[in-house]
């Protein structure tokens, strides 16, 4: 990935790397990485190491959707909800439907379309902020999800067969245990990095993000590539909550209850602007591993399960302050 | 050789006639400019011939051929191009991007929205044309437009609209917002462009600039287009006094008489 860094077309200066905001989030990485595996040797442990990695893509893969989503300049809030009550639709029809694990599957996947596409629908026709559209998405699909189940949890799908090798098998790798979920998120990664950066359909989302007047002016289709862009999000967002149903084998219809802040979070703290415009997917990939790093570390090192919202929420206002002093330097540079 | 023709264009939004009967034409290698008040109809006649909105009546003929504009796809297609002061250009995005925007070269084409752009054949194009329009000593086709000062910008996106050899160049209050140093380089590169045998249609607000590019005045009042005379054959004050519609003939022959 260097040697394309090198090569990408708004580069060509290779002192602006050293400040992009990736390489800041990524020195950070490293820095806390270092912190917390002197504090505690059991974090670079191979049962620890393996657990980060289990967690990392559930909320990873959604954060490739909104790094996406937010270059073009809209948000996603209902993404937690959508985690939840892709899992509980699914399990509720093989369960009580008697469907076919397969047919129900797919019936999750509509369903997620469905959602991304009235989100976008009334973002780009009724001209609505994607804060307030998805807002009210996140309490109707939370709301769904809590009303079918009763509020009772379910349990999941645990024979083994194709869908959950394909979702949530796991391997060994020496003494590290993978999940299949880990290729998902290394394979969409790749495919977010090609499109964001290399596709031309990339080039319209980061254009309608950093000005949509004039990318409808040249002729991109705006409204549509955002209605995509939310069917995108919310399709990963219940690809993420299969993958962690089928994974603990329960699907409970508050999972992912807060998702939608925390991807946000690794969104932004990878460098992708929150106005839109500028997006990075290996900033988000660096993000991700910060905050499952930091969820992890801070229990690790000792604080005290209460407390550790406020370290959180302390790392992630510092990673910002840092990024809107870098911008300052660059703008004045 | 007429390149535009716009024949009884009607536009209403309510009860609002934002144009009524606008008539006029465009030759070849001529700089016209449009003039008018606020509330005028000089933005609603420029968006119904780029294609914002479609007009309610009325014909539009470009070189002869009486076309039918309904998007901005169709104008750009027709070689119509519009440059806004701010909506031109994105600025996060670099100078080669931004020339391609909407066009971008690629390869494997059929892989559509997901074919991946042409680095190389971006980067030269847009190297050569910054080259071409003489800007290339300042300019980096890989520099964010960001980083661009406000005459550079207008500079980039009237280039845009002349490397896919549109007919039409309509800028949209180019100079706004410029210092004088860039004001003059912005109305030197509009004569260049029509040097280069495109049409041009300003909208300004600055009377005097008018008179040092175009070749032609139309004055559009409450929709109308009320008079059309050349640069040589007029001056300042009438034209002012067209425009706010004043009967300023008074102080006319004062100024005259002095």
């Amino acid at each position: 990935m260097i040697a394309a860094e090198d090569e990408m077309p708004v580069g060509k200066r290779r002192p602006g790397l050293m400040r992009s905001p990736q390489f800041s989030s990524l020195v950070i990485l490293t820095v806390l990485l270092a912190v917390f595996a002197i504090a505690d040797a059991n974090f670079l442990s191979p049962l620890n190491i393996s657990n980060m990695m289990a967690f990392l893509p559930e909320l990873g893969i959604i954060a490739l959707g909104m790094t996406l989503l937010l270059t073009a300049g809209e948000f996603d809030l209902s993404v937690g909800a959508v985690f939840g009550l892709a899992p509980v639709v699914v399990m509720l029809l093989v369960q009580n439907g008697g469907v076919d694990i397969g047919a129900a599957l797919l019936a999750g996947l509509l369903l997620c379309i469905a959602i991304g596409a009235i989100n976008g629908l009334i973002v780009t026709k009724i001209g609505i902020s994607s804060f307030l559209v998805t807002l009210s998405m996140l309490l109707v699909v939370r709301g769904a999800a809590l009303y079918i189940t009763q509020g009772f949890p379910l349990k999941s799908w645990d024979q083994p067969g194709f869908f959950v090798t394909l979702l949530a098998g796991s391997f060994n790798v020496g003494s590290f245990r993978f999940y299949t979920s880990l290729w998902w998120f290394i394979g969409l990664s790749l495919l977010a990095i090609y499109v964001l950066r290399y596709a031309k359909l990339g080039n319209w989302i980061s254009a309608i993000g950093s000005n949509r007047n004039a990318a409808v002016a040249r002729g991109v289709p705006a409204d549509a590539v955002k209605v995509w862009l939310f069917i995108l999000t919310s399709v990963l967002a219940g690809l993420a909550g299969m993958i962690s149903a089928f994974r603990i084998s329960a699907a409970s219809p508050v999972a992912g209850t807060g998702y939608e802040l925390e991807v946000i979070a690794m969104v932004v703290v990878g460098g992708t602007a929150l106005t839109g415009g500028r997006g990075t997917i290996l900033g988000t990939i660096v993000g991700a591993l910060m905050l499952r790093a930091i969820r992890n570390g801070i229990v690790l090192i000792g604080v005290p399960g209460l407390a550790y919202n406020i370290f959180v929420g302390l790392i992630i206002l510092a990673m910002l302050i840092l990024h809107a002093l870098l911008q300052k330097n660059a703008a004045r540079g | 050789m007429e390149v535009l023709r716009l024949q009884n264009l009607q536009k209403s939004f309510g009860s609002v006639r934002a144009l009524k009967n606008a008539s006029f034409a465009l030759k070849e290698g001529e700089v016209v400019a449009l003039l008018g008040d606020n509330g005028a109809g000089k933005s609603t006649l420029i968006k119904a011939i780029s294609g914002v909105f479609p007009i309610d009546r009325g014909d539009i003929y470009v070189r002869g051929e009486k076309v039918s504009i309904r998007s901005t796809r169709d104008a750009m297609d027709l070689g119509i191009e519009t440059i806004h002061q701010d909506t031109s250009l994105a600025p996060d995005l670099s100078i080669a991007r931004n020339l391609f925007l909407g066009r971008e070269p690629v390869k494997l084409k059929w892989l559509g929205v997901f074919a991946p752009l042409d680095f190389a054949k971006l980067r030269d194009a847009a190297s050569a044309l910054l080259k071409r329009v003489g800007i290339s000593k300042k300019l980096d086709a890989d520099a964010l437009v960001s980083t661009l000062s406000g005459g550079e910008r207008q500079s980039i996106a009237i280039s845009r609209a002349m490397q896919f050899a549109a007919k039409v160049i309509i800028l949209d209050e180019p100079t706004n917002n410029l210092g004088v140093e860039e004001t003059h380089g912005v109305l030197r590169f509009v004569k260049e462009v029509r040097d280069a045998g495109h049409s041009v249609l300003l909208i300004t607000h600055n009377i005097h600039h008018v008179f040092q590019v175009a070749d032609r005045i139309i004055v559009m009042r409450r929709g109308e287009i009320v008079a059309e005379q050349t640069v040589a054959d007029t001056d300042l004050l009438t034209v002012e006094s067209i425009i706010t519609g004043a009967d300023m003939s008074a102080l006319l022959k004062e100024t005259r008489a002095k």
